[in-house]
């Protein structure tokens, strides 16, 4: 039976949807239940990562030490995932004192024409003897040919993976199929892709990367995440198994922990809204969707027209305060028509 | 200030290190120093001096010197020379050692009392390689233009060694056991990752054209793999991450299904060749550098594993749905033996050992313990 690595970022895509308010109560209890389920990576953390919590992402309610100090007391089977945007995360600051907390698995991100940046941080992480993966994210932004370039680059850092990450919800099965095939093709290691829902498309996506030979696959709690959220976990789930792909997940544990995490973590269930799938459409990064709102409500614009201004903008995560700016252009522009 | 702890520790460390190194060098000279004479009183010269190469060259030329009373002068050309002082202070404050700082891109004369050249200049390390193809191609292939037009005005010149690579021959045929210096194989020439290897092929046909040209006494040789001391355990490469992974304790992580085959030659058998090579190699002809013993990842690590007294983890990450993406790397070296009377002396379970002492006594388990904060 094919296998499939699930890695699940419940506690840390979800993160964006919450403001980065998970409690520490919260993340003991849904990292227990991941746990029993036999999910074989649960992440946790900032939305954006080690060391994000800033005024410019947003400030975490609970400290990054914290978090993983109450993931790894609460993880048994699963391993400990971290993610780590460098940038945000530095070595000494971030990565090397989670690696002594107890985190099993490091994930190395940076946006999917940028991976030259990721060196320092593979490397290290490889060299303390961790499970590492590279991160291309925004893959929608970049041709398969530049995709596999810089996967070629986290294959030589010593990445033991390449996830594509498709943060703005914006591709269509066709292009996963592409994308990931080339890479899976190519290089040398196993490719992942993680998906958002911005046009509907998480689930059929992620069961396209994994026919296309993805074996590392996202899924998060009810497809708790950034904007539309993400695969929705239970779901992927139960559509590989009934594919034939094994998880090594056990199903109704799984369907207990997206209860509780119903119950106990998510102040709603994630939904398509106008504005996330304007942001699919527009190609511009899931997590930009609060502050969008925001902005839109303060400066009393159209929040579609700021998605569309970034989208033309190429705005990538880290470009935040381009939403600010674009905001007041447009109320600017409303007053003089 | 240093204190006088860490002075003597350190001392401690030089001591060691020379114990293992010097055994090496003296084991693979063992009755064989009559087939290096040619380099009695010679000036050798190696370009990219300070790196795993030139460190191995100089610890054995200056076994040849101290024992064997070569009286042979050696010049170590480097960008970065004043590292080597912190990596081998024993051989940085040697008298019969220069050290030179000198990009060989911008080369335009070398000493002229040179009388043997060997050009090694190039970083093997493939991250470099991705980071930076068009630095990579650079310091390969102008290197090597620079170095042998300046090797052209030399008046005492008699031997100049290119150090190619054994990835020239592109992938491996899996059902080619060993791959002899006769076969042609292909690169993918439209990819930045092989800017490596293309360079390294580019270099071997700006050699030909020197010989043919300007009647230089070229002879190449090409680097399969190699472990042991001085060798870096960050590097992305197989054995020297099943080394480190023993180090912290395990377990050993092999990515795919362990049935890629590699092979592995120690540094003290990879000087003497070298010198050998430099001295009696065929003008004109390419010689592989390395071990023709095969062995697959899994029987690696668990050789490594092996090594260590404590029991130590294997963990196999095949991942991939498809068939395994094997691959085999492995030099014919039949014809160094037959022109040469080469061989490998050092069997890999030795190799191995060697390694991980001198890593555990010399070296800290890992080597980039230092970032800088910014990063």
């Amino acid at each position: 039976m094919k296998k499939i690595l699930i890695n699940d970022p419940t506690l840390r895509d979800g993160n964006h949807a919450v403001k980065h308010q998970l409690t520490a109560q919260q993340i003991a209890a849904y990292a227990a239940a991941a746990d029993a389920a036999g999910v074989p990576i649960v992440e946790v953390g900032h939305g954006n990562g080690l060391g994000a919590s800033s005024l410019q992402v947003g400030l975490s309610l609970t400290d990054d030490a914290t978090m993983l100090k109450t993931a790894r007391k609460n993880l048994k089977r699963s391993k400990l995932g971290i993610f780590i945007i460098p940038g945000f995360a530095t070595i000494n600051k971030d990565l090397r004192p989670a690696l002594d907390l107890g985190a099993d698995v490091v994930r190395v991100a940076c946006h999917c024409t940028e991976a030259d940046t990721t060196q320092r941080h593979i490397s290290f992480a490889r060299g303390q003897g961790k499970e590492v993966y590279g991160v291309l994210m925004m893959s929608h932004m970049a041709s398969k040919e530049t995709l596999l370039d810089e996967s070629r680059k986290m294959e030589s850092y010593g990445a033991e993976g390449v996830i594509l990450m498709d943060s703005a919800g914006a591709a269509l099965p066709a292009d996963v199929a592409e994308k990931v095939g080339a890479l899976v093709e190519k290089l040398g290691i196993p490719v992942g892709f993680h998906a958002h829902n911005n046009l509907g498309m998480a689930i059929i996506n992620s069961v396209t990367a994994a026919q296309a030979g993805a074996v590392i696959l996202d899924g998060t709690a009810r497809g708790f995440g950034a904007g539309a959220g993400n695969t929705q976990l239970e779901v992927l789930v139960a559509v590989l198994k009934k594919m034939g792909y094994d998880t090594g997940i056990d199903f109704y544990k799984m369907l207990d922990a997206a209860d509780l995490a119903e119950k106990s973590i998510l102040p709603m269930i994630p939904t398509i809204k106008s504005t996330s799938i304007v942001s699919g459409l527009a190609g511009v990064f899931s997590g930009f969707a609060k502050h969008v709102e925001r902005a839109a409500a303060e400066y009393k614009v159209d929040p579609r027209d700021i998605f569309f201004e970034l989208g033309r903008r190429r705005a990538v995560a880290g470009q935040e305060d381009m939403i600010i700016e674009i905001a007041a252009k447009l109320a600017e522009k409303g007053k003089k028509n | 200030m240093k204190s006088p702890q860490n002075w003597l520790k350190k001392e401690r460390k030089t001591e060691i290190m020379n114990n293992i190194v010097c055994q090496d060098c003296e084991n693979a000279l063992a009755g064989k120093t009559d087939l290096l004479k040619a380099l009695r009183n010679e000036t050798v010269l190696i370009t990219g001096g300070t790196g795993f190469f030139g460190t191995w060259l100089a610890e054995m030329i200056s076994r040849l010197n101290d024992v064997h009373k070569f009286g042979c002068r050696l010049v170590l050309m480097a960008r970065r020379p004043n590292l080597f002082h912190e990596k081998a202070p024993h051989l940085a404050k040697r008298p019969d050692i220069v050290l030179v700082s000198q990009d060989t891109c911008r080369l335009m004369e070398l000493p002229p009392e040179t009388s043997y050249v060997i050009h090694a200049a190039a970083s093997p390390d493939s991250r470099l390689h991705a980071s930076d193809p068009l630095q990579t191609i650079d310091t390969i292939v102008n290197g090597t233009n620079s170095v042998l037009a300046a090797a052209t005005r030399l008046p005492a010149l008699k031997k100049i060694m290119l150090v190619s690579s054994g990835l020239v021959y592109g992938a491996q045929p899996w059902e080619m056991p060993a791959i002899p210096e006769s076969f042609m194989g292909s690169i993918d020439c439209s990819a930045a990752i092989s800017a490596y290897v293309e360079a390294k092929r580019v270099s071997e046909t700006i050699a030909a054209a020197y010989r043919s040209q300007h009647r230089l006494p070229i002879t190449t040789v090409r680097p399969f793999a190699f472990i042991g001391p001085y060798q870096l355990m960050d590097r992305p490469w197989a054995i020297n991450n099943f080394i480190r992974d023993g180090l912290r304790g395990g377990p050993i992580r092999i990515l795919g299904d362990g049935t890629s085959v590699r092979s592995y030659m120690y540094p003290g058998d990879m000087a003497f060749w070298l010198l050998r090579i430099l001295v009696d190699g065929v003008t004109g002809r390419s010689y592989n550098l390395g071990s023709p013993a095969g062995i697959t990842l899994k029987e690696l690590a668990e050789k490594v594993a092996a090594c260590f007294p404590k029991s130590i983890d294997i963990e196999c990450r095949f991942l991939t749905n498809e068939v395994a993406r094997r691959s085999r790397l492995v030099p014919d070296i039949s014809l160094a033996g037959q022109e040469l009377g080469l061989s490998i002396t050092v069997d890999l379970m030795t190799a191995i050992r060697r390694t991980i002492l001198w890593n555990q006594t010399v070296k800290s388990p890992v080597e980039n313990e230092l970032i800088d904060d910014r990063v």
